[in-house]
């Protein structure tokens, strides 16, 4: 005979016919023996049928719209995102797609950079050219003149009718200018013999064309204004010998006694001109030795003792 | 491979017997529409249990949405291992348990809400379903039942509270409270028999002799 809190425990189920056939058989062998048991039993009995007669409660009228605007409004959300961050069938996450955009966008900026670069580059490398070129003859010079110097060049070198005095006057004009006009105002750059000038004013006005940075193109002019000084003066000298071939040679032989550089003959109708960058130290021991050779007529400004090398016209003409 | 194959058609089966599925499929593919006729289907029950669990209508109200609105975000999840309704009573019940652990932290509210306000509101609730009855006499006595039957569910703890309201208010059987609730079949046996004990002793306490 099982205790009352055992059959107690099986009543529930016992109310369900849940038991199997001994335990219930246990229980209702208990239940007529044991009127508290029973009494349990029924107040278990009524309980169920309490809270099983508790009737269906509605919900709103309006309940099934409002989950139904909530759902709507869950799926709008859902496909924006589908939208945004699946716009393929393939499902690629949205931080590959921005780190494929990243790399595209590096590669684009690496590429322009890199054309900017090409344009600053060649743009500096003409800086130690015109240097170059300032320490050139003036024959080499005029070869980065504009065409226009070019065809007077060619002028004064084809047309051998032009008359000796005219030719001497103009270098004699030319170098008045470029002893009297140093720097940006140099108009002598139409004459032969100035052409280291005017290349360093083309010079400038390409550097401009190209846009180069102020930086750069100060730094460019400090470099050289001091050379362009330094080979500026053009002091002539006048020869006059027997023979202008000889005197020609015995000069050329002279010049690079003293370590001249640049010498540069130019053969004409009755007189050869000599050109030459020399040391001004040098300038007056020259001149002396120059007497040796003819009768020599200085026609140039005066020295300026500043000046490191001097670009020296020797024309050589009989007597 | 036997074994396989039976799995097979019992998962078959439970597709063929769950009258929801065709719905739930169309879901899956983004079809409100479909989604609405579950609602309209389910709304009824699930807001029941939310309400006989919370004791409140309004948080009843709220909890269900919650629970649909949840259904719908993790359709997608659902395996049809189980009816999709098994599935769908599972989120109203837990969300009627979060939401009474988030009351029974704010104890004093509750207390108030239950004394004044939730006790006249859910006394509404029941004079309303009574409202046709015939006899004003009769129509009284059941409401105030109704009542003190609802004041004694909701005191109890809520392991018996969900297998009591399952069971002997939403008449599921021992397997569909076992897979609603996640749990064996003897648990649900032994808290059923304690819920009701613990009912009819509250009863006693409220009523009087049965």
């Amino acid at each position: 005979m099982k205790n009352c809190k055992e059959i107690e425990n099986n009543l529930s189920l016992y109310l369900d016919d849940s038991l199997s056939g001994a335990d219930k058989q246990a229980v209702e062998e208990h239940l007529k023996s044991c009127p508290q048991c029973t009494k349990v039993l029924v107040q278990l009995s009524k309980t169920h049928a309490l809270v099983n007669n508790l009737a269906e409660v509605e919900p709103p009228a309006w309940f099934k719209q409002k989950i139904m605007a909530k759902v709507r409004e869950e799926s709008e959300k859902k496909s924006l995102v589908q939208k945004w961050f699946y716009p393929l069938r393939i499902k690629i996450p949205v931080q590959i797609l921005a780190t494929v955009f990243i790399a595209m966008l590096a590669v684009y900026i690496y590429r322009a950079g890199e054309e900017q670069i090409k344009e600053v580059v060649p743009s500096s490398v003409p800086v130690p050219v015109m240097e170059v070129q300032k320490s050139k003859l003036p024959e080499q010079k005029m070869k980065t003149s504009t065409d226009e110097d070019i065809q007077k060049e060619d002028q004064v070198i084809e047309k051998k009718e032009t008359p000796r005095k005219k030719v001497s006057e103009m270098a004699v004009d030319a170098a008045k200018d470029v002893n009297g006009q140093i720097g940006p105002d140099i108009k002598a750059d139409k004459y032969v013999s100035a052409p280291a000038v005017k290349s360093v004013e083309l010079s400038e006005t390409e550097l401009e064309k190209k846009k180069e940075s102020n930086i750069l193109d100060a730094a460019i002019r400090a470099s050289r204004t001091p050379h362009a000084q330094s080979v500026m003066q053009r002091p002539n000298v006048l020869l006059k010998v027997d023979d202008i071939n000889i005197a020609a040679g015995e000069v050329e032989k002279l010049l690079i006694k003293y370590e001249a550089k640049n010498i540069n003959r130019q053969i004409m109708q009755g007189k050869t001109i000599l050109t030459a960058e020399l040391k001004n130290q040098k300038i007056n021991d020259f001149t002396a030795r120059l007497k040796t050779i003819g009768q020599v007529e200085e026609g140039s400004a005066p020295l300026n003792n500043a000046v490191e090398n001097i670009i020296l016209m020797i024309e050589i003409l009989n007597k | 491979m036997l074994l396989w194959m039976s799995n097979i058609i019992d998962s078959k089966k439970t597709i063929d017997a769950d009258e929801d599925i065709e719905f739930v499929l169309a879901c899956h593919k983004g079809n409100t529409d479909a989604f609405e006729v579950l609602v309209e289907r389910h709304q009824k029950k699930m807001f029941n249990i939310a309400f006989r669990m919370t004791g409140d209508y309004d948080e009843a109200c709220d909890v269900t949405q919650e629970a649909f609105l949840s259904a719908y975000k993790s359709i997608k999840n659902f395996k049809a291992e189980a009816k999709f309704s098994t599935w769908l009573y599972r989120i109203v019940v837990n969300y009627s348990k979060n939401r009474l652990k988030q009351l029974s932290r704010s104890a004093k509210r509750r207390e108030i809400s239950l004394d004044d306000s939730g006790e006249m509101k859910t006394e509404w609730i029941i004079n309303q379903s009574f409202i046709n009855d015939a006899n004003p006499g009769t129509q009284m006595e059941r409401r105030e039942r109704e009542t003190q039957v609802q004041k004694c569910i909701t005191s109890l703890d809520e392991e018996y509270k969900e297998v009591l309201v399952l069971r002997d208010i939403q008449g599921f059987s021992y397997e569909e409270i076992r897979d609603i609730l996640k749990i064996s079949e003897g648990t649900v046996k032994s808290r059923l028999s304690r819920a009701r004990n613990a009912l009819k002793d509250c009863l006693t306490k409220v009523i009087g002799d049965l």
